[in-house]
């Protein structure tokens, strides 16, 4: 009987209680609202799932902001896009907009009129969301407009790590070998695994490296200090010491790296079926006995160890660091981004702005970052040592625990701080170690998060952009085969992708880039 | 004589036909010439939230971005050789695939037959483009196992442009040769037995009664199929072609609809995508157009 008088009595309190000036230790003060206010949402996520009001922590949003949520993207639907896409037609909008790879849709189309500036409501009426900005003004500049609103409150990922190198440590032992600390080190170990038979079946069947994607045999370049990209997605620029925009298919280093990857693929130091083997080559060359090294997802890849343990006797498989370029660092190019092209926005047919901020500011409050990070307090998680930990039963559950968390509507991409906290508590120890090794060492290169281009220059950069990229990767692909030499065709290389545009497109990358972070 | 009946008093009269016409015209009008009104967004800078109305109007600037781009124009002209190559190699296999099995005469093993050769159809894509690549892999495909075991080299089949092509209409002759030979067989069992029992008592052999009889009779029918072929000249199925090529197979893989959806798509520039998609459909009018010309003028059989 208690329970169910209690959320009468808090919104009774609410109710009397004047709007947003009790700082009492209650939870009132979370309260977006006079009287419990119902407000629509669309978001529809990873061609998965949808917002559902049903969902406990959905719930909590609403128990302690006074305000009801309810999903309106279609909870059947399997394209996400297309169900962002006809939302917006239909001219019908809701009053909240999230999602996932919506930024630059919440740029363009804040800027026609369909979602509303929220930068003095943050002023004004979101504390919280103002004070994160102000600890962290590059964030608060990746999700700026190119007319200097913000449109959209962004998914803040936490932590660094996210791919690594990875070594089979058992046949690097069993052929009298060190962990390999520099490239020219790496290239004598990788030919050790091709001759000297270290799975020992006696045939001269081992990958010595493989990958499931070929972008991450491309990434191998950073070896010899290009780069590859400046983000997490592939091919995407980056900024040459915190000023220039550069890409990476362009520089004297790639054109030496890729020299290097050419000459071990050719002596098959690398999987000769890199670009078709496709996803299931972690799978297929480690069960089997036959992969020695990879560049891969940090906690999914360390999954190995357990997953094999019977089937390959004495499986080892550690992440080892980057070895060192020519020039002496060493460098992982691939960190998590610190901003998501995800989150959620505010429609010009908002009901309640003031509310509507208030809501997303509470996931930015203590308590609103910890139901939107760990799920409902005392059925997903406590409080120990101030710090919030997750019960057994969410640990050791069948289930993922990022599964558990999606189904009950935490760690979902809406506008909110994740907690690399949530992660740590579950992490593979194999991974974990690795993860402590690559952040305390700082490998990690931080990542870009892209810029928001104008109108006009985003005219330029489609025009132009595709084309030039197209061109990139297949040169790129000619010279790892060997169907055609880099060094030869390296001039002319350069000079095709001068006249399709690559200086026009730098130019308006470049113009972007100013306005938003300098 | 009387007058023409009415409009009205005809679809009076036979109402029942009417009915059992109007899903596909209705389904004609909804899909098909509805949406017409959005080729509009082909000369607009069109944006989703101002709409097809408000978007401002920009000529033919996304036709001349498109033909300024070398891709654009290679991705036509690959288009073009494969649906040339795929007409070439593709159309007469059925027709022989069914003239193959008009010949069966044991009636379990024709049914037995009949059905291996329509399955791959129900395959998809994605399993049918598993297989190629397995049956192609450099290490362990049937085929480098066979040239290796022959004395030559293993060849990455499917990063080489060379080979491209072949693949791609090989493997999809293989998937529906035998059931494009459906259409065929129909047209098969409607000729008249008599035809080849007075030709039998003249004496003539089985392959005399299958090119003085049979193929005659289904001329039409092989007309109108290839009229209907080259109008999907410039169609060619993009998912296979994504899960088949890399970019270092672009050069002769890349087609318009794998441009359009790289280009147009993925990159949300939906009025270029349009734009490639309308001149797609007047290629393809021409192209029909000119077919059913050539048809109706050197023989009886045409589709209007």
């Amino acid at each position: 009987m208690i329970k169910k008088i209690l959320p009468y009595s808090t919104l009774a309190l609410a109710l009397t209680a004047a709007s947003g000036a009790s700082v009492a230790a209650s939870d009132d003060q979370y309260k977006a609202t006079d009287k419990p206010l119902e407000m629509t949402i669309h978001m529809h996520v990873g061609n998965k799932y949808a917002w559902d009001e049903e969902w406990p922590v959905a719930k909590e949003y609403e128990k302690y902001t006074g305000i009801k949520l309810k999903g309106v993207a279609s909870k059947i639907g399997t394209n996400s896009q297309e169900l962002f896409n006809l939302m917006l037609v239909s001219g019908n909008l809701p009053d909240f907009v999230g999602g996932n790879a919506l930024k630059d849709s919440f740029f363009q189309y804040g800027m026609e009129g369909a979602f509303l500036p929220l930068n003095d409501l943050i002023e004004q009426y979101a504390p919280n969301i103002k004070a994160f900005f102000e600890q962290y003004p590059d964030k608060k500049k990746a999700i700026t407009a190119p007319d200097g609103n913000i449109y959209h409150i962004a998914y803040f990922p936490d932590g660094q790590a996210a791919r690594a190198y990875y070594i089979r440590q058992d046949w690097l032992d069993k052929l009298g070998l060190e962990q390999p600390q520099t490239v020219d080190e790496l290239y004598t170990v990788l030919k050790a695994f091709r001759d000297q038979d270290p799975n020992g079946n006696g045939k001269k069947d081992e990958v010595p490296a493989f990958f499931r994607h070929w972008e991450e045999m491309i990434r191998l370049v950073t070896l010899w200090d290009a780069r590859t990209t400046g983000m997490d997605s592939a091919h995407q620029f980056y900024i040459k010491d915190k000023t220039t925009a550069q890409h990476g298919y362009v520089e004297e280093n790639y054109r030496t790296g890729i020299r290097n990857l050419a000459k071990w693929y050719k002596e098959g130091l690398i999987d000769q079926e890199v670009f078709t083997r496709g996803s299931k080559a972690r799978d297929y060359l480690l069960s089997n006995n036959l992969g020695g090294m990879t560049h891969d997802w940090f906690a999914s890849t360390a999954g190995y160890n357990d997953s094999l343990k019977d089937r390959v006797p004495g499986f080892e498989w550690i992440p080892m660091a980057p070895p060192a370029t020519p020039s002496g660092v060493r460098i992982e190019e691939n960190g998590r981004a610190t901003v998501k092209p995800d989150g959620w926005a505010l429609t010009y047919s908002n009901r309640d702005p003031i509310a509507s901020i208030k809501y997303m500011d509470f996931i930015f409050t203590e308590k609103g970052r910890n139901i939107a990070n760990f799920g409902v307090e005392g059925v997903h998680w406590t409080m120990v040592d101030g710090k919030a930990t997750y019960t057994d039963e969410v640990l050791n559950a069948d289930t993922a625990v990022n599964t558990q968390m999606r189904n009950v509507g935490a760690q979902i991409p809406l506008g909110y701080p994740q907690d690399y906290n949530y992660e740590k508590q579950w992490t593979n120890e194999i991974a974990a170690k690795g993860i402590e090794m690559y952040t305390d060492n700082n490998y990690i290169i931080e990542q870009f998060n892209g810029v928001a281009m104008t109108v006009a220059e985003r005219l330029v950069y489609d025009k132009y952009w595709p084309g030039i990229l197209t061109y990139m990767l297949e040169a790129q692909q000619r010279w790892i085969l060997g169907s055609a030499d880099v060094d030869e065709e390296w001039d002319g290389y350069i000079a095709r992708i001068n006249k399709l545009g690559y200086d026009k497109v730098i130019k308006v990358y470049q113009a972007a880039y100013d306005r938003q972070y300098k | 004589m009387s007058p023409l009946p009415s409009l009205l008093g005809r679809i009076k009269e036979n109402w029942q036909v009417y009915v059992l016409l109007a899903p596909m015209v209705i389904w004609f009008i909804l899909f098909l010439y509805a949406p017409m009104g959005g080729l509009q967004i082909a000369f607009k800078d069109f944006s989703l939230f101002r709409g097809i109305s408000g978007s401002a109007w920009v000529g033919f600037e996304h036709f001349r971005t498109l033909f300024e781009d070398e891709n654009f124009l290679r991705a036509v002209k690959n288009t073009f050789i494969i649906s040339f190559y795929g007409l070439i190699f593709g159309f007469p296999i059925p027709i022989m695939v069914a003239l193959m099995f008009n010949e069966i005469h044991h009636y379990i093993f024709k049914r037995v037959s009949q059905t291996i050769a329509y399955l791959p159809h129900f395959i998809s894509v994605v399993i049918v483009a598993g297989l190629v690549i397995s049956f192609l892999s450099p290490t362990t495909g049937i085929l480098n196992l066979v040239l290796e075991s022959l004395g030559f080299d293993k060849i990455y089949f499917l990063t080489n442009p060379d080979y491209f092509r072949t693949i791609f209409i090989s493997s999809n002759i293989w998937k529906e040769a035998g059931f494009n030979s459906i259409v065929y067989l129909a047209a098969i069992a409607s000729v008249n037995p008599s035809l080849y029992e007075s030709a039998k008592v003249d004496g003539a052999t089985r392959f005399q009664m299958m090119y003085k009889i049979t193929l005659p009779t289904i001329l039409p029918t092989i007309l109108i199929m290839l009229i209907i072929s080259i109008g999907n000249m410039v169609e060619v199925g993009f998912e296979y072609i994504i899960l088949l090529y890399q970019p270092s197979t672009f050069e002769t893989a890349d087609v318009i609809s794998t441009y359009i959806y790289r280009v147009g798509l993925q990159g949300s520039q939906y009025d270029v995508a349009t734009a490639a998609g309308l001149f797609n459909a007047v290629v393809a009018f021409v192209l029909v157009y000119t077919a059913n010309w050539l048809s109706r003028k050197y023989s009886s059989s045409s589709l209007w």
